[in-house]
């Protein structure tokens, strides 16, 4: 089986001539279909900017990106936003909620895109809440749901289409550690049902729940298979 | 994504912000109101001149003194060449007229015992009833003999009558006029003013009587002076024959070599004029109008650039969960249209309003224009369409992890 993420000397660089920046500079990596593993790093260090091409907003300046055992780098506009739609479930750290729907409008959203039937939609979003633990807040405006609950209902429309990816960017960031608990414990259940995890983070006591960490720095991937246990290695890497 | 989610979903983003649509709608309903209310005024002034015209009898011609250019000029003596015996030679000589009817008019002091009113009194002679259509209240009209006699004899207009007379039956009463007495011998039936002159405040004598009792020193050289003459044609058709026998035959009586002292209007030349002028008055009010419609336009276009910009993390999650360019290119048009069309309708209802009010207190029966309508609606849904492009396309190029960052 193709793993579902490989980037063959990938690198992303902004700007031209003597202000050129690269953000990233030849990275190889490969994550296999479900994997549940954190992305760290130092600020600056290329992690945004992988999460990015990873997420397929972005893309490659020169490389090969593979996810799902397709070219990235050769897709359209179009084509993209058809993986993202159908492919991937993006979790923010600032939630991305709009305020002006309530939580099943929410998560019906990806799935207007993807042109799912109107009845189907409700169905699968409510069960999507349920599946969060917020089968009773769907009518629920995100003002009127605290800060765990409103990133669970972005998780639950992350996961609403049904993708082969969570790609999650500080998830728990602006959530104390009791609501932080409840969020990695959702995507542990999501790993556990097999779906990729993926989450870009800088806590260490958060990134010690996953299976792998993939160290970033000056947008080169220093330590690829880094172990969760060896946490503390971090705090002094080579 | 198909056309009723985008419109559920542009009028649930609209009513999330109730006061910023309605402002943004304020622009076009002030456009809209004043297009339709604008052209509303302008037809209905343009329908009260035709039909004020209409009342002006059919198929009348008027032969008034001076050329065009001494009329228009103003200022210019107008040549007291126009005369009674003009009047009696068309009648005579001219084969498709039927009627003629001169008249002179003078304000003067009516006395009835002891009343007395200030108004119009109109010399003519016995055919201008049927020549203006006018018709009998009460009595007879002027006759050929009261003409001939100089008959000391008088017909009242409507009004007239009401002021000077109250309860008693005026046939058979004398009214004074600058000494002279007269003889109440009809009333005229209510007519209503036309392009300013109003027979129903008004009292009429035998043009002969008049010149020789009243008018006396104003007496021209060449007879008695009118001011004009109202000739009726046989039939529509026959108006510009008539209008060319006359002329022929006046020059021919005037001695004519280089330039008429007289000039024939018909009922159409003063449509025409009327028509022209309120036309233009109708274009000036719309393009007015329009202007604030374009403002409208350009309103619509400012409040969804910054809507544009104040939603730029929701177009960047839209973008991200799976919106294509299309998706919010129609989204942000769709809003616009909405607020644009919204606002026609509100603004369409207002000027109906306003020109219900303006029917109510004016004499103008200010219509509303279906056509006004459908042009006011179409258009400003024209101008959210194109006012809201530029916006919505700045929305749909915007790149997601951009436009997730902003703060």
């Amino acid at each position: 089986m193709t793993p579902l993420i490989q980037f063959q000397q990938v690198s992303k660089v902004y700007g031209m001539g003597n202000t050129e920046v690269h953000a990233l500079w030849q990275v190889d990596l490969t994550i296999s279909r479900g994997e549940y593993c954190a992305i760290m790093g130092p600020s600056g260090s290329g992690k945004s900017t992988a999460m990015n091409v990873i997420g397929c907003l972005d893309r490659p300046t020169s490389g090969s990106y593979y996810f799902d055992g397709e070219n990235v780098a050769a897709l359209d506009d179009t084509a993209l936003t058809h993986i993202r739609n159908r492919k991937i479930g993006f979790v923010f750290q600032q939630f991305h909620l709009l305020p002006q729907l309530t939580a099943l409008e929410n998560v019906m959203l990806p799935m207007v895109y993807a042109g799912v039937p109107a009845a189907e939609r409700r169905d699968r979003a409510t069960r999507a809440l349920q599946q969060v633990g917020l089968g009773d807040r769907i009518v629920n405006k995100p003002t009127q749901l605290s800060g765990g609950q409103q990133q669970r209902v972005a998780i639950a429309r992350a996961i609403v289409n049904c993708p082969l990816l969570i790609l999650a960017d500080e998830p728990t960031g602006a959530l104390d550690s009791h609501t932080t608990q409840e969020v990695l414990t959702i995507f542990e259940e999501l790993h556990q049902s097999g779906i990729t995890v993926v989450m870009v983070t800088h806590e260490p006591e958060v990134a010690k729940h996953t299976q792998r960490i993939v160290w970033f720095r000056d947008g080169q991937v220093i330590e690829p298979h880094l172990n969760p246990k060896d946490i503390g290695a971090l705090t002094a890497p080579a | 994504m198909d056309f009723t989610e985008s419109l559920q979903m542009a009028v649930k983003t609209l009513t999330a912000n109730k006061l910023r649509s309605s402002l943004t709608m304020l622009g076009i309903i002030i456009g809209n109101a004043s297009v339709i209310a604008m052209v509303g005024i302008g037809e209905g002034a343009q329908k009260y001149i035709n039909e004020q015209l209409q009342t002006l009898g059919p198929n009348v011609l008027f032969i008034v003194p001076g050329n065009r250019q001494t009329r228009e000029l103003g200022g210019l003596e107008i040549p007291r060449t126009l005369v009674v015996a003009d009047a009696d030679a068309i009648q005579a000589q001219v084969p498709t007229v039927v009627g003629v009817a001169p008249e002179f008019s003078s304000r003067d002091l009516i006395v009835f015992r002891n009343r007395s009113a200030n108004a119009s009194v109109v010399g003519t002679n016995e055919q201008f009833l049927t020549v203006r259509s006018f018709e009998m209240a009460q009595g007879r009209f002027l006759s050929k003999l009261d003409l001939d006699r100089h008959s000391q004899v008088a017909v009242l207009g409507a009004t007239l009558a009401e002021r000077l007379f109250d309860q008693t039956p005026p046939i058979g009463q004398s009214i004074r006029i600058r000494g002279a007495s007269f003889e109440i011998v009809g009333i005229m039936a209510r007519k209503g003013s036309n392009l300013g002159l109003d027979y129903d405040d008004a009292v009429i004598l035998p043009i002969t009587t008049q010149a020789s009792r009243l008018v006396g020193q104003r007496q021209s050289p060449y007879g008695i002076e009118v001011a004009f003459i109202s000739v009726s044609a046989e039939s529509r058709e026959s108006m510009s024959r008539a209008e060319f026998q006359i002329t022929n035959l006046l020059r021919l009586r005037h001695n004519i070599r280089d330039e008429d002292d007289f000039f024939i209007q018909s009922q159409d030349t003063l449509l025409n004029i009327a028509g022209t002028i309120t036309g233009a008055l109708t274009v000036m009010l719309a393009a007015i109008a329009g202007i604030s419609l374009l403002v409208g336009g350009i309103g619509i276009m400012n409040i969804m650039l910054v809507s544009v910009r104040e939603r730029t993390q929701e177009i960047g999650l839209r973008k991200a969960i799976g919106a294509s360019q299309q998706d919010i290119l129609a989204q942000f048009l769709i809003e616009a249209i909405i607020l644009s069309i919204a606002g026609g309708i509100v603004g369409t209802g207002l000027g109906i309003s306003g020109i219900l009010v303006i029917s109510t207190l004016t004499p103008f029966e200010a219509g509303v224009s279906m056509g006004a309508i459908a042009i006011a609606v179409g258009v400003s849904g024209g101008i959210g369409l194109f006012f809201g492009v530029f916006p919505a396309r700045q929305a749909a190029k915007l790149d997601p992890i951009v436009a997730l960052r902003t703060a």
